[in-house]
């Protein structure tokens, strides 16, 4: 904070005067005096050209020591964000500077991105994992266009991110063709629909408020984006006066609890519950999360399903009743949801025929109680709001911030009768979940040695060796048929960190980059199942990885196929009896075959297969575990059955 | 119970769910015999039991170490043991209550059952052809829900049905008119006979080896 400015020539004017200087220097009447004029005279200060033709222009100051970027960093750095994710832009040039040399390219670190949408993708790993946002920087308008859908995702899923987009907003500062397609009046409007908050700051205080302001927006529940549309000039501008600049201090917002009567309702009714049900979405934003959510199953003796859009429950504790999820609800008389995204669409079945109809699945006398922070943020726009719930206790809350005092509550209410009742319950749960296990296990031994391998091989295999390391997987598993979930021992927060939230594919190659990233400082083994469709959106991110050496050891599910499309094409043509052999129209990736080894190769990531036979697979994986235990990325290609 | 046949009962369970009607519960005892036929055929279909047992309740034989839907045709219960067994069944056979189907509707369904047996059933004809089913079953499609090997898949809600758990008829009323997600194939689309193909393709599937019996499965 001690530099200070010398000047107050900008840039624009900067440019201004070196192409007024240009012109000076055009223009055969202004020439400089011959040499001869200037060396002749005995006595004289002998002086250069170019010392001749400053002294016929105006004084130029062409540096300056401190500009508004550098404050900028200032205020970064008390947010304590790790990484800045970004392709470069003219349009916060500035700011880039000052991260990479002002700032010693040190908290933030720059992380060289090939695409806005990986940017925003790999932010929205990383938050899953850190617990916290780092920064996305991009151009407010090509950039903000190319990061939108990774953005929609993540404030579907509930993640906090702070993008910074530039901008120059004064027309009469834009210097080229460029900077006029790379302006724009309200360069928010692009992602307002889907970020929490934004804001355009026009002084530097007023920056440095809406940076800190925004990082406590984005990391109150419900958790998502936000943005700060930052101007050229502001950034490149020298800094007027320090006197009036100061970084606001960011102090803690408590994460909002329900209301104390309506969660001891909750309570009443699930203690006083002969078969109530847990139906877990995002309630565990934390490690925390889990040992509440724990503790009130527990206490409870009640049933968990867990949907999977965060690490919820472990997959292996007998309360974790998530394959029998639709017995479960349908003969429930309680149904707590826990941040449930959809609580209607878990309560209903659906049949996508003729007509798309649906019907209840809970008995019509089940009470229902939602604690959600998503009913804090609703926004008209966009529908991820999904359908009405009649819910009889409705909490508008975070669930995890909340679970401690429902689980005290729960306590109050319990005598010894109901603790008995619940230990009868536990028993029979018990027994259900070793079945699950062992149906799954069952199940998984179909197609076992098939080529192209089957999803079932694919998990165990990786299971086998990274089962003794401290591993995370940071991708999917709804599109390997969960099987992870059905055959790992999940106990541990950083080991899942759920789906997309906005169902954009292109979600899983950046996010599971970002969440290697946030990995790397605890030396995990950070392990991602990669979807070949997804891949192909933005396979740049890959190179990131390389660049940045971050270890992540990528096992594709390639069924060249956008494999969910090719079943909706299957759905109409069977619908119109028109016969599907030509649902592979538009739906494969099978001609030519991609080749994602060499696509890895290419991008300095060491790349090995494709892989049909399923006795090749163990041994590929252990190679390419030697890799990224060397600290940098791997991918094997599998070829795979559909599902 | 085993795995592959709780994935087969949770996905009936599901078609159950979606298929039968929510009806008035009727808080009888055992309706007296004499149902209707007619409508216990209806009943019979609506809640999905030709699913399992087949169109004409004619069941499924043992395969391998799985015993499959009994016969049920001529049902040589008493009705009053029939509607107390549909409630609580035993086996892999999920309940239903009566808030699904009514006493008096499964007195309709037994008096079905009991007429059935005259019935023609859908014969799985000697001829039909494995090698021909494989191909039919990747053109028409069968591998993108239920995977190239007919072991199933929960995210698509394919169920396995390679071997298959159902007798042909079974098999064949359930393509036509099949409950959940599935897109029913009509006769335009796929005749009989290439259902029989891949019928027959299904069943030359292996059965899996006992999930113990593979150590990656007991991790």
């Amino acid at each position: 904070m001690g530099l200070r400015k010398k000047n107050s020539v900008n840039r624009r004017d900067f440019l201004k005067n070196v192409a007024a200087s240009a012109a000076v220097m055009a223009t055969p009447a202004a020439a400089s005096p011959s040499p001869a004029s200037v060396t002749g005279t005995p006595g004289a200060i002998p002086v250069s050209a170019e010392e001749e033709l400053r002294s016929l222009t105006p004084v130029e100051i062409l540096t300056t020591e401190r500009t508004g970027s550098d404050f900028m960093v200032d205020v970064i750095k008390s947010l304590d964000i790790e990484y800045v994710c970004a392709n470069p832009g003219s349009s916060f040039r500035g700011l880039h500077e000052s991260i990479v040399n002002y700032g010693g390219n040190s908290r933030p670190e720059f992380i060289t991105c090939c695409h806005e949408e990986s940017s925003v993708g790999m932010g929205h790993g990383y938050a899953k994992i850190a617990g916290k946002p780092l920064l996305v920087m991009a151009h407010g308008t090509v950039g903000l266009q190319h990061a939108a859908m990774a953005v929609y995702n993540a404030y579907c899923d509930r993640v906090p991110i702070v993008i910074i987009g530039g901008n120059i907003l004064d027309a009469t500062r834009r210097i080229s063709q460029v900077e006029w397609s790379h302006s724009v009046q309200d360069a928010a409007s692009i992602l307002r629909d889907y970020v929490k908050w934004d804001d355009l700051p026009i002084s530097l205080p007023h920056f440095g408020e809406s940076a800190v302001r925004a990082y406590k927006i984005a990391m109150t529940p419900p958790m998502m984006p936000v943005l700060l549309i930052v101007d050229g000039e502001l950034q490149e501008n020298p800094v007027a006066s320090d006197a009036t600049l100061r970084v606001p201090k960011l102090t803690p917002t408590a994460a909002p609890q329900g209301d104390s009567g309506a969660v001891d309702e909750a309570a009443r009714l699930l203690v006083a519950a002969e078969n109530p049900v847990l139906i877990a979405g995002r309630a565990a934003r934390t490690p925390a999360g889990m040992t509440y959510l724990l503790e009130l199953a527990e206490t409870l003796q009640i049933p968990v399903i867990d949907q999977m859009d965060r690490m919820n429950f472990p997959t292996r504790h007998p309360l974790n009743q998530t394959d029998r999820g639709r017995e479960l609800i349908s003969g429930a008389d309680v149904i707590l949801g826990l941040e449930v995204n959809d609580f209607w669409g878990a309560l209903h079945a659906f049949r996508d025929q003729m007509e798309r109809t649906s019907r209840p699945i809970a008995r019509a006398d089940a009470k229902t109680i939602s604690i959600n922070s998503a009913n804090l943020s609703v926004k008209s726009n966009y529908q991820n709001f999904q359908r009405y719930a009649e819910v009889d206790v409705d909490i508008p809350a975070d669930a995890e911030a909340t679970l401690p005092a429902l689980t005290e509550a729960v306590k109050r209410r319990m005598d010894a009768g109901r603790k008995n009742v619940f230990a009868e319950r536990r028993a029979k749960l018990v027994d259900a979940h070793d079945q699950s296990l062992q149906h799954a296990r069952d199940a998984a031994a179909y197609a076992w040695d098939a080529s192209p391998i089957s999803t079932a091989r694919l998990s165990a295999e990786i299971w086998a060796q990274i089962k003794n390391e401290d591993w995370s997987l940071v991708s999917t598993a709804t599109f390997v048929n969960r099987w992870p979930h059905r055959l790992w021992d999940f106990d541990k927060h950083h080991q899942y960190i759920g789906n997309a939230g906005g169902y954009g594919i292109g979600y899983n190659a950046p996010a599971s980059v970002g969440a290697a990233l946030a990995n790397r400082k605890h030396g995990r083994l950070s392990v991602n199942i990669q979807c070949d469709g997804d891949l192909m959106y933005a396979p740049g991110v890959l190179w990131t990885a390389a660049h940045h050496r971050i270890p992540l050891l990528t096992v594709m599910h390639n069924n060249r196929a956008y494999h969910q499309e090719v079943m909706q094409v299957q759905i109409m043509a069977n619908r119109h009896s028109r016969g599907i052999d030509r649902a592979n129209i538009g739906t494969t990736l099978s001609d030519p075959p991609i080749d994602y080894a060499k696509l890895a190769q290419s991008m300095g990531v060491y790349g090995e297969g494709p892989i049909s036979d399923p006795k090749d697979l163990g041994p590929a994986i252990t190679r390419a575990m030697q890799v990224v235990k060397r600290g940098e990325p791997a991918l094997i290609d599998v070829l795979t059955q559909p599902r | 119970m085993t795995g592959p046949t709780v994935t087969m009962l949770n996905t009936f369970l599901i078609a159950a769910v979606v298929s039968a009607p929510i009806l008035g519960a009727s808080q009888n005892s055992a309706a007296p015999p004499g149902g209707n036929a007619q409508n216990g055929k209806k009943v019979f279909e609506k809640l999905g039991c030709f699913r399992c047992h087949g169109s004409a309740g004619e069941g499924m034989p043992q395969t391998g170490k799985e015993a499959g839907p009994p016969k049920i045709a001529s049902p040589h219960l008493s009705l009053q043991d029939f509607v107390r067994f549909v409630r609580a069944p035993k086996g892999q056979m999920p309940p239903f209550s009566a808030a699904q189907v009514s006493d008096d509707e499964l007195s309709d369904v037994y008096a079905f059952l009991q007429a059935v047996a005259s019935q023609p059933k859908v014969e799985l004809p000697s001829t039909a052809n494995a090698q021909n089913g494989q191909r039919l079953y990747s053109a028409f499609g069968c591998y993108e829900c239920h995977g190239l090997q007919g072991q199933g898949s929960t995210q698509t809600g394919g169920v396995r049905i390679g071997p298959p758990q159902i007798p042909f008829s079974g098999f064949v009323a359930y393509v036509r008119e099949p409950a959940s997600q599935m897109p029913p194939y009509t006769s335009k689309v796929v005749s009989e006979a290439q259902l029989a193909d891949i019928y027959v393709f299904l069943q030359s599937r292996p059965q899996a080896v006992p999930s113990k019996s593979i150590p990656l499965l007991n991790q």
